[in-house]
């Protein structure tokens, strides 16, 4: 009996000590924090590793600066309180550049435009405004700015009469589109092409006129010195043939 | 469905790997669970009325908070106060222990309270002191009764764990998440998970089971 809890207590402090030491010694390496629900700007690939295009390009950057770079993936509601608590040290993984999150965050060159677009079952004749009549159900991701838009825009100020749906990420949203049991999901455009191209019954029935927006690279306030390096980065990059090559391999 | 079956194929190495790290959670959480829970238990059942009344406090805090607020107070908030830069496992390990210590605390309580109260009497009347008559007499006889309750915290805090990837634990259910939205299976997906669970929770309890036949005393009953 003594045995087996000396084990099960030593087995559980080693833990912790390995744990505390292993991140203390790992101070040089950048953390890049990913909602790898996102394709394709950040997934998880077979193996288990990181990948997409935000993930490809942070890397390309990071080998240009001789920087070695980590990509976590996280909880997308905890993305930038984990920046601001240094957690991560930063975020580049499809977010929009908005007013509200500058003032808790630095964000990069803008590097994508992305439009909002709606996902519905593949049927002929469905419109965004069909799916957004009175009674329906709209499925968003939680906290994403399409989920602002939507709220502050179509329903508070035009008084539609659908209901919003939150979901952890937009391919649950779309399952449940797929169930039926919303009419459609709003998305940026990119996830909302790649979710097209592996479900046969699901179709972009257009947009709802939110404006086009951009994605950029997030920072911690006080860490100008990586900002700029990847501002730098990315303008050499965005420059170069391998920005479209990768494009090209993440079907953007 | 064959290509639900293709990604729930592809994606079992993977997955496997997840159970090692909601494993090491568990484990971790476990043991931290027993370092507080035992002393917490003894407290509360010898201790004087503030030690008894402290221990309440511990107890009623971290069974009435939520996991996820737990989590959030203390990695975003307690961790990152005091400057203490835990990664998220560790995190996950401590919060999950602390709330663990709570419960199991109350385990080892009713087990230490199941023993008949002539026997610390006998030991004390014998000469022992207190602290010998608590580690030598009581604790053995509760901690061998304890197992049957613990094997039930053991299936909790396994389940628990899956929340823990709010901080980004790369465990069971946060893989899962992974590979769906990649391959877009995810109902297949979800019972694979069900499934690991399923099996890790059967060989928890059957370990425990086994441990607590290992430990019995032959032929000895308190009744």
């Amino acid at each position: 009996m003594k045995k087996v809890l000396w084990l099960v207590l030593l087995v559980g402090a080693l833990l912790l000590v390995g744990n505390v030491a292993s991140s203390s010694a790992e101070e040089k390496v950048i953390i890049n924090g990913i909602d790898a629900n996102f394709p394709p700007f950040a997934f998880v690939d077979k193996t288990g590793k990181p990948d997409g295009f935000d993930v490809a390009v942070v890397d390309w950057i990071a080998k240009e600066n001789g920087l070695k770079v980590e990509h976590k993936p996280m909880d997308w509601d905890g993305i930038i309180p984990s920046l601001n608590a240094k957690k991560i040290d930063m975020i580049a993984s499809g977010m929009s550049i908005t007013d509200a999150r500058k003032e808790q965050v630095n964000f990069s060159l803008p590097y994508w435009t992305i439009k909002q677009v709606m996902v519905a079952k593949a049927e002929p004749n469905v419109t965004p405004e069909a799916a957004m009549k009175d009674g329906n159900k709209i499925g968003v991701q939680r906290g994403t700015t399409e989920a602002k838009w939507i709220e502050e825009n179509l329903i508070t100020k035009q008084g539609k009469k659908f209901e919003l749906v939150y979901y952890d990420s937009a391919p649950l949203a779309i399952e449940d589109v797929i169930n039926g049991r919303i009419a459609a999901a709003a998305m940026d455009d990119a996830p909302a092409k790649d979710a097209v191209s592996k479900k046969k019954n699901v179709k972009i029935i257009g947009t709802f006129g939110m404006p086009d927006e951009q994605f950029g690279y997030a920072f911690r306030k006080d860490d100008t010195e990586l900002l700029n390096k990847f501002n730098e980065g990315l303008k050499k990059i965005m420059a170069s043939p391998m920005w479209e090559e990768l494009a090209k391999k993440y079907e953007l | 469905m064959s290509e639900g079956l293709t990604a729930v194929i592809n994606a079992f190495p993977y997955m496997l790997g997840g159970s090692v790290v909601t494993i090491l959670v568990v484990l971790g959480a476990m043991g931290l669970g027993l370092l507080l829970g035992v002393p917490l238990a003894v407290g509360q059942v010898y201790g004087n009325l503030s030690l008894r009344r402290s221990i309440e406090i511990y107890v009623w805090f971290f069974r009435g908070v939520p996991l996820l607020v737990l989590l959030f107070l203390f990695y975003f908030g307690l961790f990152s106060m005091l400057n203490i830069n835990l990664s998220a496992f560790a995190a996950a390990v401590i919060v999950l222990g602390l709330i663990s210590a709570a419960y199991q605390s109350q385990i080892f309580r009713g087990a230490i309270l199941s023993l008949p109260e002539g026997q610390f009497r006998a030991a004390r009347a014998l000469g022992m002191s207190d602290t010998t008559a608590i580690l030598y007499i009581v604790l053995p006889q509760a901690l061998r009764l304890s197992i049957p309750g613990w094997s039930n915290e053991y299936s909790i805090i396994l389940k628990d764990s899956a929340v823990t990837f709010a901080l980004g634990v790369p465990e069971i259910m946060a893989r899962t998440h992974f590979v769906a939205t990649r391959t877009y299976q995810h109902l297949p997906l979800y019972i694979l998970a069900g499934l690991i669970y399923l099996v890790l929770t059967y060989l928890g309890t059957r370990a425990l089971r086994a441990l607590e036949e290992k430990v019995r005393i032959h032929g000895y009953a308190h009744h």
